[in-house]
Formats: structure tokens, C-alpha cells, sequence
């Protein structure tokens, strides 16, 4: 293992490796048959510096397997964070990134050959003029210099005005520290609160999913697009069947499951002349593509149709438009309103009426009846009656619970 | 704007302070700075660049090393950090953070930046509709029993209230400090106590905040209670300080029932991954037992109990629960009410059971 290295050079491996340790965690060294036995001794030697006190091991007759154990009742932080700053860079980086920063940070504006000879003057280092040029042309692009014509010549200089600002007030670094845990790219939110020295110790989370962090990269390509109101090309992989495919789409909106941990993103595919999701964790690649002319109607449309969307299906199997759900719920009162109460701010818009002393009922019109399957059944116990214009969500509610008496000896 | 960049790295950020000290440091020092905010091999690749002067960010005297850095070295921020801020201030949690002249200053900063996201790109489909007030609202609702000249406003009302106590809590929990505590609990009684609030929670499925509080439990010890923000009544600080640190994660872990739940996972319609993700956020271990099924062992402790039995009872029969006997009764129960309710021939009779 003499090539190996603490630091990679793009993320895209790392994020297949950390999400198959995270989320299963029961993989053995044979099981990660994509890349040779040596890339996973690296990828797994990587994970254990990077998330030490994190992993775990088991011990199995296939050998020994580590997991990430992560219990998000106990987390300050989201430790995935770390594995966004693994990023590999040269001495030269390194260096330039102090020196320039700490040359500039008075406000002076200066030309990239005064940086240059200042570099020398002031810190003996010596680096050439198209190397200090270049960097200072990349840290104007990722916001951290200023670039600025000053008659025929270009200079560079450094505002820490509102990083001073932020550093002096506790109730924007609160906010920091409770975003980073709660909202989408987390991760800037941490590296934020990191550089300002600022460390979450007030807020905990629940209901959100580490492993998101993961998928940041794509996200942030796919809101680009949105931004511009771009079609995009994906790249994306089937998490059953493994293979991967090219997918066009005008990217719409990001739908989120608070309760399975899915985030997909809702798109508008021109070839079908419908809406699809996409598995955000199931995308490999995005390329932008040209702007599309019809995008703000594609977005309303979408929203006229939350209503009928009971998850992140368009159509069911019934081949309807819409099918209508009704399901008749027992709850004995005062002792069980909160059923009643959990069908109202759980039913996403079914109306609930009291149709008898202690019974109940919900009914709703969606999309797609099947994908309500699982939060039908989180009332077992309380259900008087199923009724659906899809036959199939019928049967297979019954024939489920007909499986779950057998699987607990209840026949 | 690129995420995965090295003026992100962790060795940006160890290298920052050790910059940023204005001492002399020994090599330990250094050493004892790489140890507790890097990788674990990070010493392996600082170390040696340090000293052979290939990063030459430090002035050396002897055995002490000086950095050439000036102590107020600041990163500024980033257009993809610029672009964070500016989307969190369309987010309605804002305001319970930030005071408006707070608000504006830093819009005001942020005026050419475009927000990294809008608010109606993300939507959250099943998230709870009854979450917290912590939305202003500004719009004013007219009484009609007071024939329209009055106006009330029980949601601006509600707000501020809400505002109000989660500031103070914040306040307290920074200091670990008493709060006198006024709250009526979801069966409706009325409770008053005295907390130190060890955290707050927030649900991203219940858009709720939660108060992780600690609570005198005699003996010197203390009590982990849970309470939900919105039901606080009052709330105000006292002043009394918690002497030491309580370890809330002893605290959290010990509440733990001893026997995790057990479950046999049959991967079917893709149920292992689905379960794998919907329980990521358990302590949980999993292994394989056949070709195609798995047990997958989850901790958890009262509280949760009723939470992680209907998100089982969700998958249907494609996850068995093997143990414990706690939750298996707990299963078999409302599987046992279930089954009565079906072979009912008139279910919708009143006091059925």
C-alpha cells in the first residue's frame, strides 16, 4: 500500500464506498465486487481515517466487515461532513492559499506581479507569476479575491468585512449551527461555522438522513440548472438492476420523503410528455443542457399537481387518471383522538369525517393509491374497512395482512 | 462554485490554526493541534512538510516553530458560502434566530448574490401539516364578533410567543442555565417545573422543536425529559447555573433498552434497501443469514418505541420481527385488534371490543 494517500482527488468513488459502508453495513470485502480487492483496502483504510470513531467492525465467517455506526439521537454534527474535505491539493496550493489570503487581507487591491514580489519581499517565497496569477484568477472565480479592472491591468483584493460579521454575531452563528444540521447542503453551513471557529453544541435533529451530504454535488448541479432553467442530461444508475443509463429532463423540483429518507428529483421528460422522479442517490452525472423555453409553466403545473401526488408517482396501475382511496379507521375516544388527529395532519389533504360514535373516515383522490400502502398500514389495529377504485391497493393491503398473521402464527 | 474543494479541506483548516497562533509552538504542540482536528493518518503527511520546510509557513528557531502568518488571519467566505446565507434568509426559521435589523444588515451584505436555492425548489411531501409556529405572520385577521373594528391576531400572537420562549431556551442552554418552566403536556395537564435545557430538537417530519430537557431527579442525579416547545406556556430564566457538564449522550445511550429490536429482513420489492435507509438513523447492525434475508438488530429506548413500530408495521410483511419480546407483543397486539376488526360482521356498530 505504498501509493496510498489520506486525500482523493474527486468525489464521485468516494460516495459509492462511504454509502454502501453507511447505509448497509454489512458488505464484506468479496461483496464490493465493482473495484479490485486493493482500490477497497484503500477506500476502507481512507474511511477509517477520515471517520475513526464512527466505524465498527464485525466478525463473520467471510471475514471481517466494517460498518459506520451512527446514531443520529447522539450527533452534534453530521459526521459524512468530513468526507467533503478530503479534497487533495499541491504544496504549492496550500502555501499560495496562506500567503495570498494573509498578504491581502488590509484591502489593498494589487496586480498579480505585485502579489508576486510582496510574496518574496514579505514571506521569501518564491513562485512564478503565471502560478500566483492563476490562483489569484481561481480564488476571483470561487468568490474569495476580487478581481477588478484598474486601467489596462487586473487586481486582486480581499474583502473579510462580512466574515468579520458574522464572526462577532452569535445569533447568525446559532442560526449556522442549526442549519447545518436541518436544511439542504448542510455542509456549507458546517464549513462556515468551521471557519469561524463556531461549534454546534445546541441543536439535535431528528428525521434527517446523514447520507444526504452525498449527494450534494449532484444537487448542487441540478439547482444550477434549475436556476437557469436548463434541461439536463443524467447519468443514472438503477439501484436494483445496477446498470446505468442516459436520462434527458428539464429538472423541476426536489421532492423529499421525511419518513424513508428518498429524495428524488421531479422532472419534466419532452420525449414522454410527462412528469418523472429520479432518485437523487441514483444519479451519477449532470450536464446542463440549453435553456427551456416553456419552464415556469412545466413549475406551475407541477404544483397544480401536488394535490393528486400522494408520493413521487404520476400514474398508477389501475390505468385512471386518479383513483379514490377510502379507509374507515376505529378510534375509541377521548383515549385515541390522536389517531383522529394523525390522519388529518398526516393525510396530505384527505378530508377525515366522523361518520359513527368512535369510527372515522378518510378518504382522498391521488395520482397513484399504492404508494399509500405503507402509511395505511402504520393504522393496523385501527382499520375498520379498505375501499379503493385500484383493485389491486385492495388486495394486496388484505393479502399483506393475511402474510403478516401467518409470519406471527395468528392463523 | 465547486463543493468539493481543498479551501474546504481539513488540512486548510488544521493548518489554520496553527497559523493563527501567535506563540512559539514545539513540535508536540503542532502534533497535539493535527491530533485533534485531523484524519487519523493526517500527522503522517503535516508533519514532515512542516518541518522540511516544503510548506514553508513557519519560521524556525531551534525547536520552536513561529508562524509567518499574522494572528488575525480570516478566510473570506466562499460565493457558494455567500449564496448559503442568502438562501437561509428566505427560510421562516430565520426570524426566530435574527432580529430584523439583524436580518436587513445582512441582506444588505448579500445584495448581488443569488440564493444557492429558492424555498418552492424543495418539497417535502410528507411532512406533518401541523408543525410549529414559527412563521411570522403579518396579515391580520379581522374579528367578526367584534362586527370588524378590532382586530385580533392569535397566529401573530402564537409566534411571538413561540419566539419569545425559544430564545430564552436558547439563552439558557448556552449557559446551562435554570429555566422556570410553565407547560401543559399533551393529555392536557398543566406542568411546572425547573429544566436546564440540554438541547433542542428539531423534527424535520413533525416541523417541530423539541426541548431536550434535564430535570433534578434527587440523589444529585439528573432526568432526561422531553417537551415540546409549542406547549410551553412560559418560560423564564432563573438564577441558578448547572454545576457540571451533564453527559447527554450517557444520558440518551443509558435510556436504551438492553435488547435491541430484531428483524428479519426478506429482499423483497427492494425491502433491504429501503429498510437499510428508513432506519439509517437508528444505531443499528445488520448481517446476512441466507442468500436472501438478513437481521438487522436496532437500538432504541421508549420514547421511540411507538415511532419504530409503526415504521415496521409499514413494510408489511417483508420485515418479521424476531425480538424482542416487548415489541413483538407490542406487534402482535394491534395485529391480534386488527384481525378482530376484519372478522367483525358489523364493523361499523358502536362500541365494537
Amino acid at each position: 500500500m505504498s501509493d496510498f494517500r489520506e486525500l482523493v482527488k474527486s468525489f464521485p468513488k468516494t460516495r459509492e464506498y462511504v454509502r454502501d459502508f453507511f447505509v448497509y453495513g454489512f458488505k464484506s470485502r468479496n461483496e464490493f465486487r465493482e473495484k479490485s480487492p486493493r482500490t477497497y483496502d484503500n477506500e476502507r483504510r481512507r474511511l477509517e481515517s477520515w471517520l475513526g470513531p464512527y466505524v465498527q467492525k464485525t466478525h463473520t465467517s467471510d471475514g471481517t466487515n466494517i460498518f459506520l455506526a451512527i446514531d443520529s439521537n447522539l450527533l452534534d454534527t453530521n459526521p459524512l461532513f468530513q468526507v467533503w474535505k478530503t479534497k487533495s491539493f499541491t504544496d504549492n496550493d496550500l502555501v499560495l492559499h496562506f500567503l495570498i489570503l494573509d498578504l491581502l487581507k488590509d484591502g489593498r487591491a494589487l496586480t498579480a506581479k505585485e502579489i508576486t514580489d510582496l510574496l518574496l519581499a514579505e514571506y521569501g517565497n518564491l513562485s512564478d507569476l503565471q502560478t500566483v496569477r492563476r490562483k489569484c484568477t481561481v480564488y476571483a472565480r470561487e468568490g474569495l479575491l476580487e478581481r477588478k479592472r484598474k486601467g489596462k491591468t487586473v487586481v486582486f483584493s480581499l474583502d473579510c468585512s462580512l466574515a468579520l460579521w458574522l464572526k462577532a454575531n452569535e445569533d447568525i452563528l446559532d442560526a449556522l449551527a442549526f442549519y447545518q444540521m436541518s436544511e439542504v447542503f448542510g455542509i456549507v453551513g458546517n464549513h462556515l461555522t468551521e471557519q469561524l471557529d463556531y461549534q454546534n453544541r445546541t441543536f439535535r435533529v431528528k428525521h434527517s438522513f446523514c447520507v444526504h451530504t452525498l449527494e450534494d454535488e449532484i444537487l448542487l448541479g441540478i439547482l444550477d440548472a434549475m436556476n437557469q432553467k436548463r434541461q439536463i442530461q443524467m447519468a443514472v444508475k438503477s439501484t436494483k438492476k445496477g446498470h446505468t443509463v442516459t436520462a434527458v429532463c428539464v429538472p423541476l423540483q426536489i421532492l423529499i420523503s421525511t419518513r424513508s429518507g428518498r429524495r428524488y428529483l421531479c422532472g419534466y421528460v419532452e420525449q414522454k410528455k410527462r412528469f418523472s422522479c429520479f432518485r437523487l442517490d441514483s444519479i451519477r452525472r449532470v450536464l446542463p443542457l440549453e435553456p427551456f423555453a416553456g419552464y415556469d409553466l412545466l413549475t406551475e403545473k407541477l404544483v397544480q399537481n401536488h394535490e393528486k401526488l400522494w408520493g413521487v408517482s404520476f400514474q398508477g396501475k389501475s390505468g385512471h387518471h386518479l383513483d379514490k382511496l377510502s379507509m374507515t379507521i376505529q378510534a375509541i375516544e377521548p383515549g385515541e383522538h390522536y389517531i383522529v388527529e394523525r390522519l388529518k395532519r398526516e393525510g396530505r389533504g384527505g378530508t377525515v369525517t366522523k361518520i359513527a360514535q368512535n369510527i372515522y373516515q378518510y378518504e382522498t383522490e391521488v395520482f397513484d393509491c399504492n404508494e399509500m400502502l405503507p402509511w395505511i398500514r402504520t393504522f393496523t389495529g385501527r382499520i375498520l374497512k379498505l375501499k379503493c377504485t385500484d383493485s389491486y391497493v385492495e388486495q394486496r393491503f388484505y393479502r399483506d395482512l393475511e402474510a403478516m398473521y401467518k409470519l406471527y402464527h395468528m392463523m | 462554485m465547486e463543493l468539493f474543494s481543498e479551501i474546504y479541506s481539513c488540512y486548510y483548516q488544521v493548518l489554520r490554526h496553527i497559523l493563527c497562533r501567535q506563540d512559539a509552538m514545539t513540535i508536540q504542540d503542532i502534533r497535539s493541534q493535527i491530533c485533534k482536528e485531523g484524519f487519523g493518518e493526517s500527522m503522517l503527511s503535516i508533519i514532515p512538510r512542516l518541518k522540511d520546510g516544503t510548506w514553508n509557513l513557519l519560521d524556525r528557531n531551534g525547536e520552536l516553530f513561529l508562524s509567518r502568518l499574522s494572528p488575525s488571519f480570516l478566510t473570506p467566505l466562499s460565493s457558494l458560502e455567500k449564496s448559503y446565507l442568502k438562501a437561509l434568509l428566505s427560510d421562516p426559521r430565520i426570524g426566530l434566530f435574527l432580529e430584523k435589523e439583524q436580518l436587513d444588515t445582512l441582506d444588505k451584505m448579500l445584495a448581488d448574490v443569488k440564493p444557492l436555492w429558492r424555498q418552492e425548489q424543495f418539497y417535502y411531501y410528507d411532512r406533518f401539516s401541523d408543525g410549529d409556529p414559527y412563521r411570522e405572520c403579518l396579515q391580520r385577521e379581522t374579528d367578526p364578533a367584534s362586527g370588524g373594528g378590532i382586530h385580533t391576531d392569535i397566529s401573530h400572537d402564537n409566534y411571538e410567543r413561540f419566539r419569545h420562549n425559544f430564545r430564552i431556551l436558547l439563552q439558557a442552554q448556552k449557559k446551562q442555565q435554570y429555566v422556570d418552566l410553565d407547560y401543559t403536556s399533551p393529555a392536557g395537564t398543566r406542568v411546572h417545573h425547573y429544566y436546564v435545557p440540554a438541547r433542542i430538537e428539531y423534527s424535520v417530519k413533525n416541523d417541530r422543536f423539541r426541548l431536550l430537557a434535564l430535570k433534578n431527579a434527587g440523589n444529585g442525579s439528573l432526568r432526561l425529559e422531553i417537551l415540546n416547545v409549542a406547549r410551553i406556556q412560559n418560560v423564564s430564566l432563573t438564577d441558578r447555573y448547572l454545576s457540571c457538564e451533564a453527559d447527554l449522550n450517557t444520558l440518551i445511550r443509558s435510556s436504551y433498552y438492553k435488547e435491541p429490536v430484531k428483524l428479519r429482513i426478506v429482499n423483497e420489492r427492494n425491502a433491504l434497501e429501503r429498510a437499510m435507509l428508513h432506519f439509517a438513523n437508528y444505531e443499528k447492525d445488520t448481517k446476512r443469514t441466507g442468500a436472501n434475508t438478513y437481521e438487522c438488530c436496532i437500538y432504541y429506548n421508549q420514547s421511540m418505541e411507538t415511532e419504530l413500530l409503526i415504521e415496521v408495521m409499514s413494510f408489511g410483511p417483508v420485515l418479521r420481527v424476531l425480538g424482542n419480546e416487548r415489541f413483538l407483543n407490542a406487534l402482535r397486539s394491534r395485529l391480534k385488534r386488527q384481525r378482530e376488526l376484519l372478522l367483525t360482521d358489523s364493523p361499523l356498530c358502536e362500541n365494537m371490543m
